[in-house]
C-alpha cells in the first residue's frame, strides 16, 4: 500500500520499499525510510497535504507527493 | 593548532554548543563560492590553540543538499584533525546515523551527548560507558542550553589530538568484498581521507566523490550493478538500512526510557497548534504578534531613538561650516544629506532588532517548520514553500513591513528554486516606507475613500507577490534545484536569552554594515546628480537681491532699537539667525525637564544672541527682536526652498527624470514623479521628501504637500492611482536590493530585482492610465478593476499544475 493513502490517524505501517529516484531516495533513505522501519501517521495538516509521520521516535512532515512513493505494509 | 569540524543533525544544539566553546571570539564568512554561512571560533585551553569550524547542520552525509556537499569539501579539503559530532541525547537512534558516517570518514571523532538536561527530564538513561565501547570513541555528555560541558569537550579535544588513531569499521557483510575491489582502484593514496571512507561514498553514488576521485566513477558504477544483480538490493538503501540497524542496537544495549508511552510536552503542543481548526489561528495570532511587537511596537520605539539621531544631525550640522545668511556651503549641504541618508537606515533599527529577536525564538522554539506544514499547500501552488510564510510575512502581510529582515528569513528554505522565488517576491509586499507615501497621494486625490484605497493597497501586494513567483518558477528559475518535502518537525524548546540576543544583534550588525555603504556609496552619486549643475547665474542674482532686501529689512526694524549697533551687519544677523534655528532644532527633540540645562549651556555658548533667542519679558526691544527673528527664519527658509527647487529642476536628475518622460507619459508621471523615484532609490523615505520639496511651493502659504498637490500639480486622481501602482510594483530600495544580492550570491539576480519590477511597474501602470483615460474611468475605479484581474489572475494559476523537476518526487512512478 502507498503510505499516501494512509490517512487514519494512529495507523502504524512497515516499510517496505521506496520507490523514489535520485535526490528524494537519498533523502528519505537518511530521515530514516529503510526497508522494515516502522512509522505511525500522526496526523495530516490542516488543508489535509502534507502529512506528519513518526519515525525512529522523531516527528517528520511530507507532502503526499512524496509520501507516494514510499510502500508500506499495515500492521 | 588543533583544526576542529563540529558536525551533527538539525536541531541538536550545535549552534548552542558552539557558542558555549567559542564563546565571543567568532568569526563569519560564507563558505567559497556558496551562500552557506560558515563560523568559526577561536579557544586556548590548557596551553592548546582550538580551531572550531561549525559546520551546517546535516542529516546525513551523502551529496544531496547544498549544505551536505559543503560539510563534506571542507572535510576533504581542509583536513580537520578532529571531529566533534553534536548528538541529541533525547533522539540517539537517528542522530547515531550520522555518527556512522562521521566515523568512517577515518579521522578522530570525539561524539558530544548534547541536551543531556532534556534526555534526563524525558526519563531517558543512557549508559555512556556501553556507547563509548560500542563506537570505540569518547563520549561526552553536556547541555549547551546549561553551559555544562565545556571543558570536558575541551579536554577530549586535546586527548584525542593527542592519542593514537584506530579506525572504526562498521562490518557491511555482504557489501565488504565490493568495497575492497573499489578501494584498490583509488589511485590518489593521500594520508588525507580514508580509502575505505572513498570507496563506501563511490559506492552510495556520491557524485563529490566521484568528481574528486574519478577513478572512482567507473569501478564504483559497476560493482553497483554486480552487487544489485546478486542481492536485488542499492548500495545505498543497503547502507542506510545496515546504518540504522546499527543505531538501533546501540540504542536498545545503552538507552532505556522509561515513560516511552506517556505523552511528551511537544505531542500535547502539537494537538493544539496543528490541530485541524485551530492552526490557522493560532497562526494568524502568531504572525499578528510578530507584527504587533515588532512594527507597531517597534515604530513607537522609533520615537524614543529618533532623538538620538536627531542630535547626531544637530551635532553634524554645528560642526559644519555655517551658512552665510542664505548662502549654505556645499559641504554643509553635503553632510546634512548624507546624515539624512544614514538617519533613515538607522531609524529602522529598533525595529530590525526586535523582528530578528522574535525570529530567532520561533526557531529556537521550533514553530517554523510547524508554520511550514501548515501553509505548504497554498504556497507549493505558486513554486513557493511552506517555508516562505515568514519572509513573506515580515516583508509587509499587512500595511507594512520590510524586504530586508524578510529576504534574509529565506536563509533556511530547503527548496532551492522556492528559496529564489521568495527572495524575488518578497520585495513586493508592503514596504513601511512607502505608507507615507500612499498617505500623501491617498490624502491629496482620495480623502473620501481612503480607508477603501488602503485596503486594496495593503491586500493586493500578498497577490502580485503570489503571481511574480509563479512567474519566475515557470520561465527563468525554471531550471533551478527543487527539493521534496521532507522536514523534520522538531520537539519545542525553550530558547535561550544569550542565544537569541546574540543571534538579532549579529544580523542587525550584518545589516548595518552590509547596507550602510552601499546606502551611503549611492547617496553620494545622488547628491552629486542633484547638485550639479547647480543654480545660473541670473538665477544667483536674483536670490542674492530677495535675500539682500530681508536683510534690509531686518536692519529696519532693530535699527528702532536699543540694540541697532549690535545688529546692522550681515555677519551679526547671520549668526544670530543660525544660533536661533539651532536653538529651535535642538529644543524640539529635548525633554521638557532638560530645557533649563539647555537654556544655560546656550547662554554661555552664544552670550550675545541668547537674549533675543529667548529674550527675557521685561527687554520689550529683545522681544520685539525675536518677533522678527521668527519671520527672518521663516522668510530664509522659504528662500532657501526655492533655491533647492531651482536646483533640482536644473539638475542632472531633473534632466533624466525628463529624459524618462517620453516613457512614463503613458503612466501620467511628468519629471517631477520620476526624479522623486529616482531619488527614492537611496532610501524610500525621500520619494515623500522630494515630492514635499517640489511641490511644497514657494509661497509662505503654509499649505501641507497633499493640498499643494492636489492644487497645483494638475493630476486627477486617475493619474495618483497610476503612480500607486507603479509605487505598489517597485521601486525595491537599494537596502533590499544589498540583501538581494547577499542572499543570492549574484548581482546578476540584483540587477533583475532592479529592473524587473521597474518595467512591470511601467508597463502596468502605463496600461492602467491609458484604458482608464479611454473608458474614463475614476482613479478608485481603476484600482478597484486592476485588483479584481490581479486576484483573478493569481487564482487561475494556482488551478494550472506545475512541473517540478530534477528529482523524481511528486512523480508517480506506478
Amino acid at each position: 500500500m502507498r503510505l499516501d493513502k494512509v490517512t487514519k490517524k494512529g495507523t502504524k505501517c512497515k516499510i517496505k520499499a521506496i520507490k523514489a529516484k535520485d535526490a528524494l531516495r537519498y533523502k528519505l533513505l537518511d530521515m530514516g525510510f529503510v526497508e522494515g522501519a516502522d512509522c505511525e501517521v500522526i496526523r495530516s495538516a490542516p488543508l489535509l497535504d502534507p502529512i506528519e509521520l513518526k519515525i525512529h521516535k522523531y516527528l517528520l512532515a511530507l507532502r503526499k507527493s512524496e509520501a507516494s512513493l514510499i510502500e508500506v505494509e499495515v500492521l | 593548532m588543533i583544526k576542529v569540524a563540529l558536525a551533527g543533525q538539525p536541531n541538536c544544539g550545535k549552534s548552542t554548543l558552539f557558542n558555549l566553546l567559542s564563546g565571543l571570539k567568532q568569526h563569519i564568512a560564507n563558505y567559497p563560492g556558496v551562500t552557506v554561512e560558515k563560523k568559526s571560533g577561536f579557544v586556548n585551553f590548557e596551553g592548546h590553540d582550538i580551531e572550531i569550524v561549525d559546520l551546517p547542520g546535516t542529516y546525513s552525509f551523502s551529496s544531496y543538499s547544498l549544505e551536505e556537499r559543503v560539510a563534506k569539501e571542507f572535510i576533504l579539503d581542509e583536513d580537520p584533525d578532529i571531529i566533534v559530532n553534536v548528538v541529541d541525547a533525547s533522539n540517539i537512534k537517528r542522530n547515531l546515523y550520522l555518527t556512522f558516517q562521521l566515523l568512517e570518514i577515518g579521522k578522530p571523532v570525539v561524539v558530544v551527548l548534547n541536551m543531556m538536561d532534556v534526555a534526563k527530564r524525558r526519563d531517558i538513561e543512557i549508559d555512556l560507558k556501553k556507547i563509548k565501547e560500542m563506537i570505540g570513541c569518547p563520549v561526552i555528555p553536556a547541555s549547551g542550553a546549561k553551559k555544562e560541558g565545556k571543558e570536558d569537550i575541551l579536554r577530549a579535544i586535546i586527548e584525542t589530538s593527542k592519542a593514537s588513531y584506530t579506525p572504526f569499521k562498521i562490518n557491511y557483510e555482504e557489501l565488504e568484498p565490493y568495497i575492497l575491489e573499489v578501494e584498490n582502484h583509488i589511485k590518489t593514496k593521500s594520508p588525507k581521507n580514508s580509502p575505505r571512507w572513498l570507496a563506501i561514498k563511490a559506492l552510495e553514488g556520491d557524485k563529490t566523490i566521484h568528481e574528486k576521485f574519478p577513478e572512482t566513477a567507473t569501478i564504483a558504477q559497476e560493482k553497483r550493478l554486480e552487487f544489485h544483480e546478486a542481492y536485488d538490493k542499492d548500495p545505498e538503501s543497503f547502507l542506510a538500512a545496515t546504518r540504522y540497524d546499527s543505531a538501533d542496537v546501540i540504542y536498545h544495549k545503552s538507552v532505556v526510557e522509561k515513560s516511552l508511552t506517556k505523552k511528551t510536552l511537544t505531542d500535547h503542543i502539537d494537538s493544539i497548534i496543528l490541530n485541524r481548526w485551530l492552526s490557522f489561528p493560532v497562526l494568524f495570532l502568531v504572525v499578528f504578534l510578530i507584527y504587533q511587537f515588532a512594527i507597531v511596537y517597534g515604530y513607537k520605539v522609533t520615537d524614543y531613538t529618533w532623538p538620538l539621531l536627531a542630535s547626531f544631525k544637530n551635532f553634524i550640522i554645528a560642526i559644519s561650516p555655517s551658512p552665510d545668511f542664505t548662502k549654505v556651503p556645499l559641504i554643509t549641504d553635503f553632510a546634512i544629506w548624507m546624515v539624512n541618508s544614514a538617519n533613515a537606515l538607522l531609524n529602522y533599527v529598533p525595529i530590525f532588532l526586535i523582528l530578528f529577536a522574535l525570529i530567532a525564538i520561533l526557531e529556537d522554539v521550533g514553530y517554523m517548520p510547524r508554520m511550514a506544514f501548515i501553509l505548504d499547500r497554498v504556497f507549493k501552488k505558486y513554486g513557493l514553500h511552506g517555508q516562505s510564510t515568514l519572509p513573506l510575512v515580515l516583508g509587509g502581510a499587512f500595511v507594512g513591513g520590510c524586504a530586508v529582515p524578510g529576504i534574509m528569513a529565506t536563509r533556511g528554505i530547503a527548496d532551492e528554486r522556492a528559496r529564489m522565488a521568495t527572495i524575488l517576491s518578497v520585495p513586493y509586499m508592503n514596504c513601511l516606507a512607502k505608507v507615507p507615501f500612499y498617505t500623501l497621494l491617498l490624502g491629496a486625490f482620495f480623502p473620501e475613500q481612503m480607508g477603501l484605497m488602503m485596503f486594496f493597497i495593503s491586500t493586493i501586494t500578498i497577490f502580485i507577490a503570489l503571481i511574480v513567483s509563479r512567474l519566475l518558477t515557470s520561465t527563468l528559475l525554471k531550471t533551478k534545484e527543487t527539493s521534496p518535502f521532507v522536514m523534520e518537525l522538531p520537539p519545542y524548546h525553550l530558547p535561550t536569552i544569550k542565544g537569541v540576543l546574540y543571534r538579532a544583534v549579529e544580523r542587525v550588525w550584518i545589516y548595518i554594515k552590509e547596507v550602510g555603504t552601499i546606502v551611503l556609496a549611492v547617496a553620494v552619486v545622488l547628491f552629486v546628480l542633484l547638485e550639479l549643475p547647480g543654480l545660473s547665474k541670473e538665477q544667483e542674482a536674483g536670490y542674492e537681491k530677495r535675500s539682500q532686501a530681508l536683510l534690509e529689512g531686518f536692519y529696519a526694524k532693530a535699527s528702532k532699537t536699543k540694540y541697532k549697533d549690535d545688529l546692522n551687519s550681515k555677519q551679526a544677523v547671520s549668526d544670530l539667525i543660525n544660533a536661533y534655528d539651532d536653538y529651535r532644532a535642538k529644543r524640539m527633540i529635548i525633554s521638557p525637564e532638560k530645557a533649563a540645562q539647555m537654556d544655560e549651556k546656550f547662554k554661555a555658548d552664544f552670550p550675545k544672541e541668547f537674549m533675543f533667542i529667548k529674550p527675557s519679558s521685561e527687554d520689550k526691544d529683545a522681544m520685539s527682536i525675536n518677533r522678527e527673528l521668527r519671520k527672518l527664519s521663516r522668510d530664509r527658509r522659504s528662500i532657501l526652498q526655492d533655491i533647492k527647487n531651482d536646483k533640482i529642476e536644473s539638475s542632472l536628475l531633473g534632466d533624466i527624470g525628463r529624459g524618462l518622460e517620453p516613457i512614463t507619459k503613458f503612466a501620467g508621471f511628468d519629471w517631477k514623479i520620476n526624479v522623486a523615484f529616482l531619488s527614492s532609490f537611496a532610501a524610500r523615505e525621500s520619494a515623500v521628501a522630494t515630492l514635499g520639496t517640489l511641490y511644497e511651493n514657494n509661497k509662505a502659504d503654509n499649505m501641507r504637500a497633499e493640498e499643494a498637490m492636489s492644487k497645483h500639480s494638475g493630476y486627477t486622481p486617475l493619474h495618483a492611482t497610476a503612480i500607486i501602482i507603479f509605487m505598489l510594483l517597485t521601486p525595491p530600495c537599494i537596502a533590499t536590493m544589498i540583501v538581494v544580492k547577499l542572499q543570492t550570491g549574484s548581482y546578476k539576480w540584483m540587477l533583475f530585482a532592479i529592473f524587473f519590477p521597474m518595467s512591470l511597474g511601467v508597463i502596468a501602470s502605463s496600461m492602467l492610465f491609458t484604458f482608464g483615460s479611454i473608458f474614463s474611468l475614476s482613479g478608485v475605479e481603476a484600482l478597484a478593476v486592476f485588483y479584481g484581474l490581479v486576484v483573478a489572475l493569481a487564482i487561475i494559476l494556482a488551478t494550472i499544475p506545475q512541473k517540478r523537476i530534477n528529482w523524481s518526487g511528486g512523480v508517480n512512478l506506478n
